[in-house]
């Protein structure tokens, strides 16, 4: 068997694609450090207490939305495949109206269907905040699942439901301890994806009052000129440390046993 | 892959049985009454009335001015084309990473980096890019020195070019943390069978590896298609609303600085849900191709 | 099928354990707005609650209690930079204890509107209690503002205020040019100055003539040094004509970040915008904000009370603020003209150094609201004819 070693080919797409992301973020450094003295633009975001307070709210929402959001897209998509494929249509049609719903459309629709009874969730802090989830939900599930879609596609499914189903499992067992652990690197997808809109997102976390990262950030940001690019660059950074933590949690750590082959 | 025959097919099955599927999907449809048919609810209704609150059917009917209809258009071809290219490119990168020989911390740095990178957009995004590529940009000041003067030979990012590769910087991401799964997903005991029966590169590429993942591929082009279609603050920041795109007209009517007629809005936002909807057809029209041709 | 029971339990007790801390953490985290929204409700049903408490020795000393019980005002759209509103914020919380929460700082008059009509029937933090908006946005959203005369009125200008006491002018400023002295040392000294061959490239809107308030005003005020008048805005829109004609306009929207990297050199934005943002870079890069020699255009902004604002009394108590000599003054501190000045002037409460901070601004011209509107459906409507600005080619 042979062992696929690194193309040149493949090495140059990769080296293009560094070069591609990398020049903007630098040149928006080389931008911020102008700043005098140099850093001032980044300690002035840190300083302030509310970053951490902000961001560990973002966090925790964060979090939150990713577990809900799976635990709603995951059953579907598993279902369309297996049992109802005549509604993938309609489904993925659904997941596709987040993109022609403007934000601010989406929240203010929201508050206004939620800030009176029979569900006033505006009329309290922890309703606000479930509203925000909820909002979130909305905005990551285009990306949630189709990244769980795919992952359904590349495992056979069908075989897997029916040898649990064989040896007497229920549903829930199913996809909690047979689909799920064979979905790992579609669900740590998902949840970048989730993530990375959850910290940066404005707008509804702004309109709903809560005390988010996003609508912090952009206060510092106002009508300044380094700020705003310190500030993006604090946001990446800390978004990305974010993701190796989920990968990092996420890890295979099942022992694999190499016999040559790309894996 | 093994189909298993008759296992949740469902034709010889009684019509109830079939209900009795769909209510599976109960959770997700009731989720998305309460949480996106509430605002799709108001953009409907929205869209009938006027500045006055009255119910007319000209909202829709100015949709056909030249205006709007270019916009329509522009951001049709501004999101097929970063959708395409994003989706090609994409997957070769990914491909590199998991399958190319690449060493395996690439893979993770690409997997994370992608997952900020697809959602590094609006106004930071296009500042990076004025402030690399615009006429003071580090790039295109450094080209100078070396004695090239790209402005010189037309180029500029504040273009329907420039935006599209502003828009490939989400796009990329997107696709390679979409399809990694799939390719994942791709035994290396296939190639091996392939090779064995002394199929070439191009011929397993051909006749195994993109049959595979020809409908994941396009779902994801489609997904790709939705998230530039509806983006809207890195066009406005990048060229200040020149390039015609609908969401940027979206957000003048109901949320911009001077008297605005949201019902017209709230109608172009109803044609992105057509568009949206053209597109899922689009997509299963070309899939049920593809399957047939697979079998 | 590979998977390993350990690991999966593991994996589900964490991700139990941080939903439930965050479930935690959310019920014990402290709202943005500290104000318990659950005391002393006011009727936010839609129903104005318009009427003046009965008589007493000292009204003021009332307003105050009652805004203090109602313990919050939430306002929307109001930068810490413009107009200095960080200081009038930090002056009302300070002198009347009453807490401020700002939505959105950058939302637009358009989205300050939406948000009263959205949060019609919620007490919550989200309902904006004020709101600052555009000049042509006074009298054609009355219905949702609560009428309120502050103890100043008679000296707010007739022409700045509804006569019903819907909505008030707040302060002014005049369209101006702002130059990023290190890319351009040469800046524009009259509007007939921007069709220069020295500035190709670097003449920007702040935002989109076709739709942003400042954009838009700075087309119509260039109609005013060429041969227009308030009444005829065209030759603004032939004017910027010639500027991208001459290859000098460059379409982006000009902000601190690209006027200060140099995307966009001489910016067409308000006096105090400019003057705020020139102190805020303290020459690093000195920023220059001239005033026209010609046509100088004024630029009003009114605040109204949102007819269903939870607190409207917290909301009456800030226009008392604001219309005082205090607020005022502390307006003017952000390089804005108050709508009072000529009043406060007169009674000589302005300090020597705050008035000559201000630009010379004499000769401004302002519109009335039919004028305005007149002239911005023109320019909405004829940018892209007139100026053929989908084809916008940079110059080498």
């Amino acid at each position: 068997m042979k062992r696929r070693r690194g193309g040149i080919a493949w090495w140059l797409v990769f080296l293009l694609a560094v070069l591609y992301f990398f020049l903007p973020l630098v040149a928006t450094l080389d931008f911020a450090l102008k700043a005098k003295p140099p850093f001032s633009a980044f300690t002035n975001a840190v300083q302030d207490p509310k970053f951490f307070s902000s961001l560990l709210y973002s966090l925790v929402i964060g979090v939150l939305t990713i577990v809900a959001s799976l635990s709603l897209i995951v059953p579907t998509a598993y279902w369309v495949q297996l049992k109802v494929p005549r509604a993938r249509s309609l489904v993925e049609f659904v997941t596709l109206l987040p993109f022609v719903i403007p934000a601010v459309v989406l929240v203010f629709g929201l508050i206004r269907v939620y800030s009176q009874p029979p569900l006033p969730f505006t009329h309290t802090d922890i309703g606000s905040s479930a509203l925000l989830v909820a909002g979130y939900i909305v905005l990551s599930l285009p990306y949630m699942y189709r990244a769980v879609d795919t992952g359904l596609r590349a495992i056979d499914i069908r075989s897997l439901t029916e040898a649990a189903q064989s040896m007497g499992a229920g549903w829930v067992t199913i996809i909690w301890r047979v689909i799920l652990p064979n979905l790992r690197v579609a669900l740590l997808s998902g949840a970048f994806l989730t993530l990375a809109i959850v910290l940066g997102e404005f707008t509804i976390a702004n309109f709903l009052a809560r005390p988010a990262f996003g609508p912090y950030l952009n206060l510092l940001s106002q009508q300044k000129a380094y700020e705003p690019a310190a500030v993006a660059l604090i946001s990446f950074g800390l978004t990305w440390l974010a993701m190796i933590a989920i990968a990092f949690i996420g890890r295979d750590t099942r022992t694999r046993i190499e016999i040559g082959g790309a894996h | 892959m093994t189909a298993t025959a008759g296992q949740g097919a469902p034709l010889a099955r009684p019509v109830r049985r079939l209900s009795w599927s769909w209510l599976g999907l109960l959770p997700f449809f009731l989720f998305a009454i309460f949480f996106i048919g509430a605002p799709i609810t108001y953009l409907v209704i929205g869209s009938f009335q006027d500045k006055t609150g009255q119910t007319t059917l000209q909202n829709y009917a100015d949709l056909a001015t030249p205006s709007i209809s270019n916009a329509f258009l522009t951001s049709i071809e501004v999101s097929l084309v970063t959708a395409v290219i994003g989706g090609i490119f994409g997957f070769l990168l990914a491909y590199a990473v998991i399958l190319g020989g690449l060493p395996r911390v690439l893979r993770d740095a690409l997997m994370t980096f992608s997952g900020v990178a697809s959602n590094f957009a609006g106004v930071p995004l296009a500042l990076a890019f004025i402030f690399t590529l615009g006429q003071l940009g580090m790039i295109t000041v450094w080209l100078k020195g070396i004695g090239i003067n790209p402005y010189q030979s037309g180029f500029t990012i504040y273009s329907k070019i420039g935006l599209e590769l502003v828009y490939l910087y989400f796009q990329f991401p997107l696709m390679v943390l979409i399809i990694a799964p799939a390719i994942d997903g791709l035994r290396p005991e296939w190639r091996e069978a392939a090779e064995n029966m002394g199929a070439s590169s191009r011929q397993y590429w051909q006749k195994v590896a993109l049959p595979i993942l020809f409908p994941t591929i396009l779902g994801t082009i489609i997904l790709l298609f939705g998230n530039a279609f509806g983006a809207q603050a890195t066009a406005y920041q990048l060229t200040s609303g020149l390039i015609p795109l609908v969401p940027l007209l979206i957000g003048n009517q109901i949320a911009g600085d001077v008297l605005h007629n949201p019902g017209l809005g709230y109608a172009m936002a109803m044609g992105m849900v057509f568009i949206m909807a053209g597109s899922i057809i689009v997509y299963t029209v070309l899939q049920r191709r593809a399957e047939r041709w697979r079998r | 099928m590979e998977f390993d029971p350990t690991k999966q339990r593991a994996r589900a007790r964490a991700l139990g354990l941080i939903a439930a801390a965050g479930l935690l953490a959310a019920a014990c985290t402290p709202a943005a707005s500290t104000a318990p929204s659950a005391a002393t409700p006011t009727e936010a049903a839609g129903s104005p609650a318009a009427s003046e408490p009965a008589a007493s020795v000292d009204p003021m000393a009332d307003l105050i209690a009652a805004a203090q019980a109602e313990g919050m005002l939430t306002t929307i759209a109001l930068p810490d930079d413009w107009c200095n509103y960080a200081g009038v914020i930090q002056g009302f919380k300070d002198k009347y204890n009453v807490p401020v929460t700002v939505l959105d700082p950058g939302a637009s008059s358009g989205v300050e509107i939406e948000a009263i009509k959205a949060n019609m029937n919620n007490p919550g933090p989200q309902a904006p209690d004020v709101v600052d908006v555009g000049f042509s946005f006074g009298e054609d959203n009355k219905d949702l503002f609560l009428p309120y005369k502050v103890a100043t009125w008679d000296t707010i200008p007739e022409a700045a205020k509804s006569a019903d006491g819907n909505w008030y002018g707040d302060y002014y400023g005049v369209m101006s040019f702002e130059t990023n002295t290190a890319i351009q040392p040469d800046p524009p000294k009259d509007w007939s100055d921007l069709t220069d061959p020295k500035y190709k490239g670097q003449i920007a809107l702040d935002g989109d003539p076709r739709a942003s308030n400042q954009a838009i005003q700075a087309v119509y005020a260039s109609a005013l040094a060429n041969g227009g008048s308030l009444d005829n805005a065209q030759p603004g829109l032939d004017f910027w004509k010639q500027i991208v004609d001459a290859d000098n306009f460059v379409p982006v929207d000009a902000n601190p970040g690209t006027i200060v990297q140099g995307a966009t050199p001489v910016a067409m934005r308000w006096s105090y915008n400019g003057l705020a943002h020139r102190d805020a870079t303290a020459g690093n890069p000195l920023i220059d904000v001239t005033i026209p020699a010609s046509g100088r255009f004024g630029g009003v902004y009114v605040q109204a009370i949102s007819k269903y604002a939870p607190h409207p009394n917290a909301a009456k108590l800030w226009m008392e603020y604001l219309y005082s000599d205090e607020g005022q003054l502390l307006w003017l501190k952000g390089y804005c003209n108050p709508i009072r000045y000529e009043d406060m002037v007169k009674r000589n409460v302005v300090p020597a150094d705050l008035a000559a901070r201000l630009p010379d601004t004499t000769g401004a011209v302002f519109p009335t609201p039919a004028q305005l509107a007149a002239a911005t459906k023109l320019i909405t409507e004829g940018w892209d004819k007139t100026t053929g600005a989908t084809e916008i080619t940079i110059p080498k």
